[in-house]
């Protein structure tokens, strides 16, 4: 089948899951802080379709399927938290925001 | 089979670059197209995979539905790019670096050990079966059609919410 | 195919009813928009057709949604069985007394126009908590986490006007999404090792020899922050306070209560089907030795518990007070399955019902002062034993209740807890329980000492609870006190709810 081996495609994985985890922690605009999350999701989704097209499985892309689903779901919802806070304050900045102790 | 090697590099080192890319320009706005062309270079590796019906469902509803949600908002708030921060910031570049490249050796290890126990299968024919929409559609609707129910109601719940946050004024 | 879809519906009757009530709900809220006040009552009487609905499956063992495949060993999508079951009923019983508990709330009554779409979200709530109590497929677990959070995600910031309120929402849904994706990236790990998505086909494939160990246990632990974050355990607890406070009182209850249960059934769920090679005649569970779960419970359930307990002691806004304690109390909990016994199980079943009962009690206590004096400030408590001695008296039964001291329900749970502990060995776990127990007495003694021996300085008038309040109270210090004394029948019904359905 593939000439390429799985790992090849597990390590562009990998790499995009830690740049995404790294990007949640470092930035501070809230929306890049979601579409930090959308890369976290997006590299779940590379190992699932990589896993299910090496197995000959379907369930692996149904699960990508229902996940894009998930993601959408939570950008609209995400992006209108956002867009009340706008409201308020006028910023994005999460260290603005918060007027909780972290 | 070269030419496998050769999409696979490419797309690969596009999906790595603008990853990288997208978490460290200042702008929101060069993050977002960033990670739009991120979206691309994974559809362009799930061709590869033989998962057509997910490629172009990550071209559609990723980049096409998505990432406008994404730019939109942008543009609507019009958020200040992030320069002055990462600037005064040192610090949190290099713990920033730190941090990926722990998580990344981490992570890059563990995937490395995670080939599937057993029944990987050489079978190319069964690999393009899987990634067929004929094959997607009847999973969806059989084994599935619990989870698919349940990401309907998802997407309601998500409207009501959307709606009742981002609306302005109810009187 | 179809013979076996439309054999399951039978078996996902109380998910259909809310599903259905949902559309009513937001049907209604589209159809009679002028008048909104009949909303709490339709969904009233939706929660308690679930319940019946449940009711009915208790006792029954199942699977629901078996794919085709499943010739070998059977499995489903879904499993029914009294374990799911109770906790259905522990999330019905829980969704009554909120919708009672926001029909009295001035928060709640002040939104109007937008009753509807909180009603409809609560319902969204429910329907991910059921699903996801007796969901057995990785796929179904991470979509019904998801339905529950979302609709989680909107009611914490419900009160849009309330800085505080969309704040503690942002907040919820940054951390939320992050641990999901962490969540997600240990199931495609999980599914890449084993080629499945269904709990019982993991747990039969993991116990092959070539299984590599270390990727497996990295995967279970990205698996435990999902649910650890749902159950608000210790590392991944710092949204829990924010939230709790800024969120409308109702929903605090109702995340404290109903969305920490769902969590964990969802992790008892996991390790008992996905890890458990079998089950001991005395009840004990033989773990596959894949992965060290109880050393990892019993780190996080002994973190958990001593640093809610520690950082409730300086919190003076009850509300805040209140999620510390939920933390530590989640802390007892998570230990009852540390043990990793039916015991254990039986401990953790009956906390959770008396738990219910006590936490939404000190809630709405909190409630109607804050309905008065809208702060939730200790410093509004000075003299209140004097001013409302009723509401007082059923506070300080709460509170002491969630201590742990006889002779109330509290106190039972936190017995059968121990004696979990101490049947299976585990005495140095068991003492440092007992310690943060003792720390705990501080706090919630504190809240007494303002009631009833501070002078207010302020004059206040006299808080007349309305008779709905009594009698809600009433249903809630009734048990408390009964169970505190004759507590045979909730341990009967929590021995004869605690079997999963078998590996």
């Amino acid at each position: 089948m593939n000439t390429i081996p799985m790992e090849y495609y597990l390590l562009i994985s990998a790499f995009m899951f830690s740049v995404g985890v790294t990007g949640v922690l470092i930035r501070r605009n809230a929306i890049v802080v979601f579409m930090c999350i959308e890369l976290m999701l997006n590299s779940a989704n590379l190992a699932l379709v990589t896993f299910s097209s090496f197995l000959g499985d379907p369930a692996g892309q149904v699960f990508v399927f229902f996940v894009m689903t998930v993601a959408a779901a939570e950008a609209a919802v995400g992006l209108a938290i956002i867009i009340a806070i706008f409201r308020n304050k006028l910023t994005v900045n999460i260290d603005e925001i918060n007027i909780f102790k972290w | 089979m070269i030419l496998e090697y050769i999409l696979f590099a490419i797309l690969g080192l596009v999906a790595v670059v603008t990853s990288v890319a997208m978490i460290t320009r200042p702008s929101p706005v060069m993050s977002a197209i960033f990670l739009v062309l991120n979206f691309f270079a994974l559809a362009g590796l799930y061709l590869l995979l033989n998962a057509q019906f997910i490629a172009v469902v990550q071209v559609i509803v990723y980049a096409g539905a998505i990432m406008v949600l994404f730019l939109f908002v942008l543009m609507l708030l019009n958020t200040d790019s992030e320069h002055a921060i990462l600037k005064e910031k040192r610090k949190l570049k290099f713990i920033g670096i730190f941090i990926a490249v722990l998580v990344f050796i981490q992570i890059g290890y563990i995937v490395f050990y995670s080939a599937p126990s057993d029944s990987v299968t050489k079978e190319i024919a069964e690999s393009i079966n899987a990634g067929k929409i004929e094959t997607i559609g009847t999973e969806l609707y059989t084994t599935y059609v619990l989870p698919f129910l349940a990401s309907g109601f998802l997407l309601l719940g998500a409207t009501i919410g959307a709606i009742v946050l981002a609306m302005k004024k109810f009187e | 195919m179809i013979n076996e879809i439309l054999n399951s519906i039978t078996f996902i009757y109380p998910e259909l009813a809310v599903s259905i009530f949902l559309l009513i709900i937001v049907l209604v809220d589209l159809v009679f928009h002028k008048d909104k006040k009949y909303i709490p009552y339709i969904s009233l009487a939706g929660l308690v057709i679930t319940g019946i609905l449940v009711l009915n499956q208790i006792g029954i063992t199942h699977f629901a949604f078996v794919p085709q495949l499943s010739a070998v060993k059977k499995y489903g999508m879904m499993t029914i069985d009294p374990f799911g079951s109770y906790f259905k009923l522990l999330v019905v019983v829980t969704s009554i007394l909120i919708i009672f508990f926001t029909i009295a709330s001035e928060e709640v009554i002040d939104l109007k126009e937008r009753l509807g779409e909180f009603h409809a979200l609560i319902y969204g709530m429910i329907l991910g908590m059921l699903v996801m109590i007796s969901a057995s497929d990785l796929i179904l677990i991470y979509l019904s986490l998801e339905l529950l959070s979302l609709s989680s995600y909107v009611l914490a910031g419900f009160l849009k006007l309330r800085e505080r309120s969309s704040e503690a929402s942002l907040k919820y849904v940054i951390y939320g999404s992050v641990s999901s994706g962490l969540m997600l990236f240990g199931i495609s790990i999980i599914y890449g090792l084993t080629g499945s998505t269904n709990l019982y086909v993991i747990n039969s494939l993991i116990q092959g020899p070539q299984i590599n160990l270390f990727t497996l246990s990295f995967s279970s632990i990205l698996m435990f922050v999902g649910i650890g974050y749902k159950i608000s355990a210790a590392p991944f607890h710092f949204w829990t306070p924010d939230v709790y406070e800024g969120a409308p009182i109702s929903i605090t209850a109702y995340l404290s209560v109903a969305s920490k249960a769902a969590g964990f059934a969802l992790l008892i769920r996991f390790i008992q089907t996905g890890f458990t090679s079998f089950i001991s005649e005395d009840g004990y569970w033989t773990l596959i030795a894949v992965f060290d779960w109880q050393a990892l419970l019993i780190a996080i359930s002994i973190l958990t518990m001593t640093l809610g307990n520690f950082s409730a002691l300086w919190q003076d806004n009850l509300k805040r007070m209140l999620a510390y304690s939920s933390i530590a109390h989640a802390g007892y909990i998570l230990l009852g399955i540390a043990v990793l016994s039916n015991q254990g199980l039986i401990a953790v079943l009956i906390y959770f019902f008396v738990y219910m009962l006590m936490n939404i009690g000190a809630f709405y206590v909190v409630m109607l002062i804050s309905n008065k004096t809208g702060s939730e400030n200790i410093d509004d408590y000075d003299g209140l034993g004097a001013k409302a001695p009723f509401l007082g008296v059923a506070l300080a039964i709460f509170l002491i209740s969630l201590t742990g001291l006889p002779p109330t329900a509290g106190f039972i749970a936190k017995l059968y807890l121990f004696i979990a502990l101490i049947d299976a060995n585990m005495i140095v776990v068991a003492i440092i329980a007992l310690l943060n127990t003792v720390v705990s007495l501080y706090y919630y003694v504190r809240v007494l000492k303002h009631m009833y021996l501070t002078k207010s300085e302020r004059e206040q008038e006299n808080i007349t609870p309305s008779i709905g309040s009594l009698v809600y109270l009433l249903v809630l210090l009734i048990p408390i006190l009964f169970f505190g004394i004759y507590f045979t029948p909730i341990v009967e019904f929590a021995r004869s709810c605690v079997s999963l359905l078998g590996i």
